[in-house]
This record gives structure tokens, sequence and C-alpha cells, in this order.
């Protein structure tokens, strides 16, 4: 692989089961991603556009080393870390224990966890709250502080998913800064969210992701453009016209197929490699 | 299948900060869940052990075992047993768990079970520290061979380690793994002769009987507590249950590794 490139995705699909409707009903399978090629120059700042349930949640956990796609493949040149804000705060300890306990989830050496401390405490703005349980905390700044911890990762691939949608204005500003700070030294960072503004004004290039399937990625202000077109469009559509266009989207990721047993599962992730 | 194994060890052995982190913060995080909170990890144990003396001690009248009153004899195996029953119950429990964190982040799996058997360790070591105070008063001081406890309790963590390596795969694949164990547990303590002296059954079963892992521990605990008849007196169970123990986590980290990416897949 080219060295100027972080992410490839080759025909990558990730394929998940639904439930028949009633009992002894066969199951389908469900492209979350269908056939998506694509790739991602190192130090670019990509923003991933697409309606909700078009699988941008999905890319984002396969992008982050989760989960490996079902069909074809994503290779990703570096260390990744996607920002999850809330996960690994237990609401029992305090903000200081919660911060060397989602430290050391997150794979930082002890001597590495003292020396970001400081910083995540001046990060996250809380306070006198330190010592008191995350329990006590208020939604707000229970995101502040995993957000503040998350951000003192040193990955060479940043993923954001949804991340600034929480916390105040303030707050999502701040953040904002330090991800061009990020920016500026190189990073390469995937940008994951609903608020357009906030898109063009931190990425260079734009993903549209609809019904599971690449639609455009390109520059910027063109798919940003075409992307709030799409929008107001399906929304000045009649409420029969919406369903017809939901279907028509879920049709192609459709593929029929017999459910699962838990032995099929067993064998079937044993015969891999 | 080596290179599974050598995976597992490998992620294990490069995150043991992790695993002591995660360990202590779940002892933590547990105690401070209730009111009492250290008190319950004592007094459940202490509750438990009062039942089985009053059933099988009084009731039935049991006569001393070797030798040796059979309060003192029986709490010498349960204080073993109150260490792996929880790390079996709670070791096939130790993925799902943690599905938030697995699902949120990229995270080493396979270390998971070793967090949950290593914050069993430090409830072990508050009832061993009871424990040595009634075997005192039953007039069973500490002496040079309960070093030999430090073993057993080695046996008992990689012993563990390698089962929830495997139940804990299968239970990510259907939950009702972790009911079936649940389950099985309370004929294990049965089965495994805890409450009851070996020297009961006929020859064959003893024989059988012998290579039962639970037990080799069981009575390690007891050798270094009583008998002071040293490892190599054992050397039959101490086969079978390394044989076992490799097979276990052999297998376990397979499955770890072949499901290392697909767990996310299972929710």
């Amino acid at each position: 692989m080219d060295s100027n490139i972080a992410i490839e995705a080759r025909h990558a699909s990730k394929i998940y089961e639904l439930r028949g409707k009633q009992k002894g009903e066969q199951g389908q399978k469900f492209y979350a991603l269908k056939d998506l090629n694509f790739s991602v120059q190192k130090g670019e700042v990509v923003g991933v556009l697409g309606t909700n349930g078009s699988g941008k949640s999905t890319i984002s956990i396969i992008l982050a080393g989760i989960c490996d796609p079902d069909e074809g493949e994503i290779k990703v040149n570096g260390s990744q870390a996607l920002i999850a804000i809330n996960t690994g705060l237990n609401q029992q300890l305090t903000g200081m224990e919660n911060i060397e306990l989602k430290g050391a989830l997150l794979g930082l050496t002890r001597s590495k966890i003292e020396k970001i401390k400081a910083g995540v405490i001046e990060f996250a703005e809380i306070g006198d709250f330190l010592y008191q349980p995350v329990k006590t905390y208020s939604s707000g700044m229970k995101s502040r502080l995993g957000f503040s911890i998350n951000l003192c990762l040193d990955p060479e691939i940043m993923i954001v998913d949804e991340a600034l949608s929480v916390g105040d204005k303030g707050f999502a500003q701040k953040c904002i800064n330090k991800m061009k700070e990020l920016r500026d030294e190189g990073k390469t960072i995937i940008f994951i969210s609903h608020n357009l503004k906030q898109v063009r004004d931190f990425c260079d290039t734009a993903m549209w992701i609809e019904g599971g399937m690449l639609r455009e990625y390109g520059d910027i202000d063109e798919v940003c453009d075409r992307y709030a077109q799409y929008v107001d469009y399906y929304n000045n559509l009649s409420g029969k016209d919406k369903k017809k266009e939901r279907d028509r989207k879920f049709a192609k990721r459709i593929i029929k197929n017999s459910k699962q047993s838990f032995f099929d599962k067993l064998f079937a992730a044993l015969k891999t490699r | 299948m080596i290179e599974a194994v050598k995976y597992v060890l490998k992620e294990n052995f490069s995150n043991v900060f992790r695993i002591y982190s995660i360990a202590k913060y779940q002892v933590l995080a547990d105690m401070r869940d209730s009111k009492l909170g250290l008190f319950w990890n004592f007094a459940n144990p202490v509750i438990q052990c009062l039942t089985y003396w009053f059933v099988f001690g009084l009731v039935f009248d049991r006569k001393a075992v070797d030798g040796i009153t059979y309060i003192w004899w029986m709490l010498g195996g349960m204080v073993c047993w109150f260490f792996i029953s929880p790390c079996i119950t709670d070791g096939c429990n130790a993925i799902f768990k943690r599905i938030n964190i697995i699902t949120k982040m990229k995270f080493p799996v396979s270390v998971l079970p070793a967090t949950v058997i290593f914050s069993k360790l430090f409830d072990h070591f508050c009832l061993m520290i009871i424990l040595t105070i009634l075997l005192a008063l039953g007039g069973y001081y500490p002496s040079l061979h309960w070093f030999g406890l430090a073993y057993y309790c080695f046996c008992a963590i990689v012993f563990t380690i390698s089962l929830s390596m495997t139940t804990s795969v299968l239970n990510m694949l259907a939950r009702d793994v972790r009911k079936l164990i649940l389950a099985l547990m309370r004929l294990l303590l049965y089965m495994t002769p805890i409450l009851w002296d070996i020297k009961r059954l006929p020859a064959i079963l003893q024989r059988i009987m012998l290579t039962n892992p639970v037990y080799y521990i069981v009575e390690g605990y007891r050798d270094c507590f009583f008998y002071h008849k040293g490892f190599m007196y054992y050397k039959y169970s101490m086969t079978t249950f390394w044989i076992i123990t490799i097979v276990l986590f052999v297998f376990g980290s397979t499955m770890m590794y072949k499901f290392k990416a697909k767990f996310v897949d299972f929710i």
C-alpha cells in the first residue's frame, strides 16, 4: 500500500442479520454497508455525511478496528482510535479514578496517565467535582470528562462519531479548536456529524454515505451542497413518497437467506482463516 | 493454534497494567455499590460456611476427617471453593459484561477473563486472612508448608482463566451458556469432595475423582493446611490437572483468536 494512504477500502461490505417477522419465517441478511471503495490520504480530514441509518456508525467501528468487514477489505495504515465519550466511565468511581481507569482501558501506561492527568482536568473544566462520584455529574460534565480523556490519546487516525453533539456550545467550540490543532499536526481525522456547518468549517473532503453505499466522495463544498439539497428534497416529499424512498433504499440492501443457528455461527467463525 | 496461543499470551502479558487497573477499579466500584462495602465480601462466605457446618457438622454429625475436626477440615477446602466458584460464574460473563467497552473502542478482548479473576483474587486474600485467624483458634498455626498455597492459588488462577476463555466466548454466541454454568455450579460443589471425604467413595470412583481439576486445587489447599504431604504426593492429580488446564487454555485461546473481531456482531 502507498505510504501516503491512511485508509483504503476495497469492495468492503458489512452484513447484519434481520429476524423474520414471525416465528419460523426465514430471516434476511441486510447490507449495513455495501461495496465501499475509497482511499483516504494521510493528514486528510474527512467529514462523513448521511441520513440516519445509512451506515455511518458501522463505518466508524470498522475503521476503528472493532470489527472486520464481512466482504472485501479495509486497510488502515497507522494506529487508530474511536473517540467514544461515555464508554468506560464507571458511575461509582470519582472523576479522578475514572481518568485512571479509562486511561488504562485505552491502553495507556501508568506514567503516561500521570502525564495527561493535569491536561484532562484542565480541559474538562470539572473543578471541584473531580473527587465526586461520576453518578453525581450532569450529563454535560460526563461527556466533557470522557471527551477530554480521549483527546489526550495520540493516535495517527482519529475517528470522531457525533462526539460534539453533547455539551454546550462553548465546549463544542473548544473541542473543535483542539481538533484543529490535531489536524494541523497532520493527523488523519474522520469526522462523523449531522452538523453541516461544523463539517464545512472543519473538514477538507466529505464522504456521503446513503443507504449503506458510498454516494459521493470529494471536495467538501460540492458534496455538502448536494447533500443539503438531498435532505431538503427528502423533507419536502409527502409522507407516502418518503416511505417509497425508504423502501427503495431498503430493498437494495437486502439479501434473502436462512437464519443462522448457534452452531452455524460457531463454525462460520472457526472456518475463517 | 500455536499462533492463537501466542497471540493470547502476548496480549495478556503486554497488558498487565490494563488488567490490574480494570480489576482494581472493579473491586472499588463493587465496594462503593453498597453501604457496607467490604463487609459483604466477608459476610457472604461466613454465612454460607455456617450453613454447611450446621447441616453437615451438626445435623448429620460428620466425624472428624483424617483426625481433623470436621469444621476446620471443611473450612480449609471451602476457602478455595469461594475463590473458584465466583471466578467460573463471573468469568463466563467477562466479555458480555464489558459489551459497552468492546463495541466502542479497540480493546484486547482476551484480557477480560484475567481481569475478572484478579478482581476476585482480592476477596480471596481477605478470606485467607480470616481463615488464618480461625485456623489458629483451632490449633493449626501457619507454617512453612503454607507457602505451597501460593502454588495452588496460581493453579486456581490459571485453571479459571483457561476455563473462562472458552465459556466467555461461548456466552457471547448464546447467553444460555451462563445459565447452564450457574446451574452446573451447584452440581460441581457436591460432586467435588469439598463437603465430604473422598474415602467414602468406592476405590474406582476415587480414582476418577482424582482427575477432577477442582479437587486437585481443594486437596492442595488442605495439604498445605493440614496434611503436609508435599506436591509429589499428588502427582497423578497434578498431571491430569495440567493436561486439562492446558487443553482448556489452547482451546479457549483458539476461540478467542477466531472470534476477536466478531463479538460486535453477536450482541
